[in-house]
Order: structure tokens, then C-alpha cells, then sequence
């Protein structure tokens, strides 16, 4: 019974319908990968488990709309043709291939990723669409939101580590947080630019902005778009988006994440906002050695001045917004009654 | 043939003459700092280098101006204190008078002119204001090329409030200078195009006796 199944399923294998019904090449291919002990050992010596899992490929983003030939093309025909993987890892950079097919867009953008330049120089732990997708049960990456930076743990784990301790990251574990960034929000999912290069510095405040500065948004949890606003105008958000015109990367100012950290950004307010406070020298003192106690309060907490927060800076804006109009306004006024005056006097 | 008398020496013309390229260069680059999020502001600091090249060259002339309002310190005050100098731009009630009487006529309520001596009230509040505006922005310029050592010493908070104070004296000199001076240099109709003496030295008989004739009567006498 067992050799005729097999010898019949060869049959309609060798026929390949690769545009028959999905369903029937699944229970086709399915009948021999379903059985758990299938599996291929390649010339590293590693074995290559070929089982399938029905239930994770049925549930999965592509489960019942494509056959598995869409991805695995050239199976169908038997025997299969040989693996030319030599590991694993081969077998699967070599896979993520299939994907392209269809997602066109999503891989050109992994194109331009650091991802993508550590591979083409041949580093092959470089995460391919599977590692970070999965490959038979591939689900909704963003579902639930918190898994997102999961998946990036699996590699990057210090840095996950990080963020899960950060206000972001425990808005996200704690409250399901829809607003906060998880990792892509800042990184971007598949053009994922290298973090260190000079020109991804200095167009962080930008990053940081785009939420820091939507009024809207930062009205939900009680936070001031004046943060980002306030970091603008002063001296290092000034020098920072002039810099960040010239394109070549390169700035000497603070940025926003220069005194409140990368991935393990704190809270602000509440208890640790005295721990930040009290930092604030030493703060400094990493772009200003010699800085004093007293050197922090020549930046304004990123209040903007008034009779409460810096009340003599807002003094002397005053002084200027009455001096000024009044001086000028009287000059102009002199000028205007000598010109009257000598156009009285012809 | 107009008689052409002396109205001011070399020391003052070159000094007049290297506070105006100070001042300018001061201004050009300056304001851009100040309204740095406007686009005329970004294109000017581009195109003088970078903010950081803008800000060196903003800092040179702060202090090549710092050392020149000394020198001009110094040199009245060793004049006065000699004896050898007449401190004419000393404000005294004369100047209020004269500017009653000068807005008196202005609005046709009298037709009685104001006769000045060698300085003007006009004169004098430009003068004044120009030695008040410089010692603020010299002292602030100075607060913001230190705050860690200014900081040793005073509040932090004296750091933003120096830089307040930096930029609204710098902008308020600005707009005297284009409005008061360039008015009072080149637009009025008395000097219209171009008031020459404080570059040559020279002013005609017939001015001086329109424009200072108590001056002219001192020197007569």
C-alpha cells in the first residue's frame, strides 16, 4: 500500500501542476514532509530538517492561498533536484531568494539595509527575510506590536535588553503602548540604515521630533512639545540642524540622545527626573570638562523662560521687547516729522 | 570757493572707519545666528562655511572690537584726566533744551532753531548709545565665549540671560544703524547721497555754520 501511494504520488509529482489548486500540491508535497523524521544531511555534516508543519503553514500569512511550489520552484519536479547548499546557513541565505517573487518592494528596500551590506561582504549570520520572518509560519510581524522587538533580540539582545528597561520599552511591556516606538519605528523595517554613521546622528533630533514634536500626540501622556521645540533654539539644537544641512555627518553638538541615552532612555519626569537632575554636571561634563555645579542651569531643562523658569532670562527678553520698538519707533518718528518739516518748509 | 574746515582727525577717521568693517562683519554674522531657522539666515551661514566658521569669525571681530572700544576708552579718559581733551559729547541740560526746541519746530509750533555746538543731541544719543550697546555686548559676547569659567563665579542662569541680552542689544544696534544713521548719513535731505567728513576729515564753512554754529563761533572767536 505504502509503495503504491509512493510510486503514484511520484507520478503526479513528475506531471508538476504548478498552476493546479494550491490545496492539492500542499497535500501532495505535504504526504512525504509531514513525516517528522524527514531530513537531509548536507556536506557540512549538519542535518536539514525537511518536515513541515500543517498546522503552522495553514495558519500562516500565506496558509491555503500559496502552494509551496510558488516558493520552493523547481520542486516539482521527482526526485528533487540536489540541494546545492553545503550548510544550514547557505540553504537558508539561498532561500530568502523566493520571496522577491512577490515582495518586490520590501526586498529592494533590505537592498540599501546594513543587513543586506553585511551579507554582500560575506557575512553570512546576516539576517535574511526568514530570520526575521520565518519561513513556513510566517505571521503578521507587527502582531502583537511587542513582538517586533523581539525579533531584533534574537540577535541584538544587549540593546533589547536596553529598551525593555527604557520608558518606551516598559510603556510597551506594561500598557500594550501603541504609541510608543518599538524598534522599527526609529530604525525603519527593511531599509535598515547602519546606526552608526554620522549622518544617521545627525538626523536623530529629527527622529526624536517626529513624535516628541506632534502636539497631538504628546497632549495623551502630559509630555510638552516645548522638549523639542526648546532643544532647536538653543545653542545645540541649533548647531545640530546646521550642521545636519551640510550632509557630511559630522557635529560636535549634543544631540537628544547625547543626555538621555539610546536605547535605555528614562522617564523624565516623576522620581527619575531628580536622578536626572542630579546627573546633569556630570551630564555636561562629558562634552564640557570643568563644568560646575552651577553649568547646568545655563541650560534651561528645556523650559522655555518665564517668570517661573528662568526668570531673569525672560526679564531681560522683555527689557528687549519694550526697548527696542520704543527706540526704533522714536527714531522713526524724528525722522518722519524732519522729513514733514523740510517738505513743509519748500 | 568753500572754505573747508577740520572737523575730525586721522585718529578718529580710521577708528570710525574700522568699527564700521567690525560692525559689519558683526552684524553679517551675527544676525544669521539669530534668526538661524529662517532660510536667509541658513544660506548665509552656508555660504560663509558652517556655523562654526560663522562663529569664529563673529568671535575674532567681537574681540578686535572689544580692543578698539578700549583704546577709545583709554584715550578719552588719559585726554580728560590731561586736560588735553574737551569732552564734547558729554550730555549736559543744553541737549534737552535743544531737543524741545528742535521738536518744537519740527511740528511747526515755533519757527526758532536749535543752534548746536560741535555735537548735537542726535549726535550725542548715538554716541551714547553706541558706548552702552558695546560694553553689553562686549560683556555678554564674553560670558558666552566662557560660561564654564563664568559659571565658576555667577549663576548658570547668567549664561542664557547673557545671550538674551547678546542678541537683543545686537539686533537693537542693527536697526539704529539702518534706520538712525544711514538716515542721518546718507538719506537726509541736508547731506543727501552721502555725509563725507568722517571720512575725509573735511566739512564746508557753509555746513558748519548751518549745522554747529556754536562750533564755528568758538573757533572764531
Amino acid at each position: 500500500m505504502g509503495a503504491a501511494a509512493l510510486i503514484l504520488l511520484a507520478a503526479l509529482a513528475a506531471q508538476a501542476p504548478a498552476a493546479g489548486d494550491p490545496a492539492d500540491i500542499i497535500e501532495t508535497c505535504l504526504s512525504c514532509h509531514e513525516d517528522p523524521s524527514l531530513e537531509l544531511t548536507l556536506p557540512s555534516g549538519e542535518t536539514l530538517s525537511l518536515t513541515v508543519a500543517r498546522e503552522g503553514f495553514m495558519t500562516s500569512v500565506h496558509g491555503g492561498r500559496q502552494s509551496c511550489l510558488d516558493c520552493h520552484t523547481g520542486m516539482d519536479e521527482f526526485p528533487h533536484p540536489a540541494l546545492s547548499a553545503r550548510t544550514r546557513r547557505e540553504f537558508r541565505v539561498a532561500s530568502y531568494e523566493a520571496c522577491k517573487q512577490c515582495h518586490f518592494n520590501n526586498y529592494t528596500r533590505t537592498l540599501d539595509s546594513a543587513h543586506a551590506a553585511a551579507l554582500s561582504r560575506g557575512d553570512v549570520n546576516a539576517p535574511t527575510c526568514v530570520d526575521c520572518h520565518g519561513s513556513h509560519d510566517i505571521r503578521p510581524p507587527g502582531e502583537p506590536r511587542s513582538r517586533i522587538s523581539l525579533t531584533c533580540g534574537q540577535c541584538h539582545a544587549g540593546v533589547s535588553a536596553q529598551y525593555a528597561t527604557s520608558a518606551h520599552g516598559q510603556a510597551l511591556a506594561d500598557h500594550a503602548n501603541t504609541d510608543v516606538p518599538v524598534c522599527t519605528d526609529c530604525h525603519e523595517s527593511h531599509a535598515i540604515e547602519g546606526a552608526t554613521s554620522g549622518n544617521w546622528r545627525t538626523r536623530s533630533p529629527d527622529l526624536c521630533g517626529s513624535c516628541h514634536g506632534d502636539a497631538a500626540l504628546m497632549e495623551k501622556y502630559g509630555l510638552s512639545t516645548a522638549v523639542h521645540r526648546t532643544y532647536l533654539t538653543e545653542f545645540h539644537g541649533m548647531t545640530a540642524s546646521l550642521d545636519a544641512t551640510k550632509g557630511d555627518g559630522r557635529t560636535m553638538s549634543a544631540l537628544c540622545t547625547d543626555c538621555h541615552g539610546v536605547h535605555d532612555i528614562p522617564r523624565a519626569s516623576g522620581e527619575q527626573a531628580a536622578v536626572m537632575r542630579a546627573n546633569l554636571a556630570n551630564t555636561c561634563r562629558s562634552c564640557h570638562p570643568g563644568a560646575t555645579d552651577s553649568f547646568p542651569d545655563a541650560w534651561l531643562s528645556h523650559w522655555e523662560p518665564s517668570w517661573t523658569h528662568a526668570p531673569l532670562v525672560y526679564a531681560v527678553q522683555w527689557v528687549y521687547w519694550v526697548l527696542i520698538p520704543f527706540i526704533i519707533g522714536g527714531l522713526l518718528l524724528q525722522i518722519l516729522l524732519h522729513v514733514w518739516r523740510v517738505v513743509v518748509n519748500r | 570757493m568753500t572754505t573747508m574746515l577740520q572737523r575730525f582727525s586721522t585718529r578718529q577717521r580710521v577708528e570710525h572707519f574700522v568699527v564700521m568693517i567690525l560692525f559689519t562683519t558683526l552684524c553679517v554674522t551675527g544676525l544669521p545666528q539669530k534668526y538661524f531657522q529662517a532660510d536667509w539666515a541658513a544660506a548665509i551661514i552656508n555660504a560663509l562655511g558652517g556655523i562654526s566658521a560663522v562663529r569664529w569669525v563673529h568671535r575674532v571681530a567681537g574681540i578686535l572690537f572689544t580692543i578698539v572700544t578700549a583704546v577709545h576708552l583709554v584715550v578719552v579718559i588719559a585726554g580728560a584726566v590731561s586736560g588735553r581733551m574737551t569732552l564734547t559729547l558729554v550730555v549736559n541740560r543744553q541737549d534737552f533744551v535743544d531737543a524741545m526746541t528742535t521738536l518744537r519746530y519740527y511740528l511747526g509750533l515755533s519757527n526758532e532753531q536749535a543752534r548746536f555746538g560741535r555735537f548735537d543731541y542726535r549726535q550725542k544719543f548715538e554716541y551714547w548709545g553706541m558706548i552702552m550697546g558695546s560694553l553689553i555686548v562686549i560683556l555678554t559676547g564674553l560670558v558666552l565665549i566662557y560660561p564654564i569659567e563664568v559659571a565658576r563665579w555667577l549663576p548658570g542662569q547668567v549664561i542664557p540671560a547673557a545671550k538674551a541680552a547678546h542678541s537683543g542689544e545686537g539686533l537693537l544696534a542693527f536697526l539704529t544703524i539702518i534706520v538712525w544713521h544711514i538716515y542721518n548719513a546718507h538719506l537726509n535731505p541736508d547731506v543727501f547721497p552721502f555725509d563725507k567728513t568722517i571720512f575725509t576729515g573735511q566739512i564746508s564753512e557753509a555746513r558748519m555754520k548751518h549745522e554747529h554754529p556754536l562750533e564755528l563761533e568758538g573757533r572764531k572767536r
